[in-house]
């Protein structure tokens, strides 16, 4: 796999991307943005499901008017977080944090295809019911808790140093921020 | 005596890869919690968002959080500014990031506090202000990452 990475790594796009000056931190910048502002919407989500806020709101409100928001927000945040990746593909590959993300939004995936079906397609079943249902409960806690998973592994990253380059991957561990 | 002060608290902060790192994760944590509750307020002001709903509703709903938001990031900032209080005070994203902050807060609590809690207001103002408002917690955000590439 680790040939892979140094294929994505050695695109001429990628490449740009990490040599370049002012470049990087933009798409790092506009990563960090979306997490900022969409990122927001998803606990606005998970804190409705949960019952602790926006109580005076239906939840098929929050869930119908947020979702095209989160989806354009997630849309931007993983272009940018492909970008970043890419152009550090291969020292990503040693990166045990990187994985861990990884890991996590494999999690987040899963727990769409669960609920999608059971809570976020159908929200206004949710209001119907005179109590929040567990399963959207339980939405709501994973998500905040995957979506926290991914937001701290995503910044330790850049903490990570591996102890001995053994391969060369034209990159040094310092430039990863 | 002041520096040296200082320095002693950054050599406690740095003693551990943790404090640093453990902060900035909060930091970064509480700003998507912090901005994101407001750009939904913002949002409504653009006229999309929460359905159903009016920008008074949803500046009501979200203004606690919202300080609870804000609260974690202004705790754990001061943690990583005394990491290295030279470094930061010379940097100039730093400073703008401040500017930024500065304005982003002050903004918040008067112009678009009291256009978001007026449903009367003109569509017109309703939009310049979600657009400055953020304009300016992006700029917040630039600032705040470009300190690593200064």
């Amino acid at each position: 796999m680790i040939e892979l990475f140094e294929w994505l790594q050695s695109l001429s796009f990628m490449t740009f991307i990490r040599e370049s000056g002012v470049e990087y931190p933009i798409v790092m910048s506009t990563h960090l943005t979306c997490i900022g502002i969409f990122g927001g919407l998803i606990v606005i989500t998970d804190l409705r499901l949960l019952g602790l806020a926006f109580r005076d709101q239906t939840i098929a409100d929050i869930v119908n008017g947020l979702r095209w928001w989160k989806r354009v927000g997630f849309i931007v945040m993983f272009a940018m977080g492909f970008t970043l990746f890419g152009s550090k593909a291969a020292e990503y590959y040693a990166n045990p944090f990187f994985w861990v993300k990884m890991s996590c939004l494999i999690l987040v995936l899963i727990h769409a295809l669960i609920f999608r079906p059971l809570v976020y397609n159908h929200p206004e079943q949710l209001d119907a019911t005179p109590v929040i249902p567990t399963r959207a409960k339980a939405a709501g806690a994973l998500s905040l808790i995957l979506w926290t998973a991914v937001l701290c592994n995503g910044r330790l990253i850049g903490y990570y140093e591996a102890p001995v380059q053994k391969r060369s991957f034209g990159v040094s561990s310092v430039e990863l921020k | 005596m002041l520096l040296l002060q200082v320095d002693s608290i950054a050599d406690a902060l740095n003693s551990s890869d943790w404090i640093f790192a453990t902060a900035e994760c909060c930091h970064i944590a509480a700003l998507a919690w912090s901005i994101g509750m407001t750009a939904a307020v913002d949002y409504k002001l653009l006229g999309f968002g929460i359905q159903r709903s009016t920008p008074s509703k949803v500046l009501r709903d979200t203004t606690p959080w919202t300080i609870l938001g804000f609260a974690v990031v202004l705790l754990s900032g001061p943690i990583l500014l005394l990491s290295d209080v030279r470094m930061y005070l010379h940097n100039p994203s730093f400073r703008f990031k401040m500017l930024a902050l500065a304005l982003a807060i002050v903004f918040n609590f008067t112009i678009h506090w009291k256009v978001a809690d007026s449903d009367n207001v003109s569509k017109p103002v309703q939009v310049i202000t979600a657009i400055v408002s953020l304009a300016l917690w992006i700029s917040v955000i630039f600032g705040g990452l470009f300190i690593a590439f200064a």
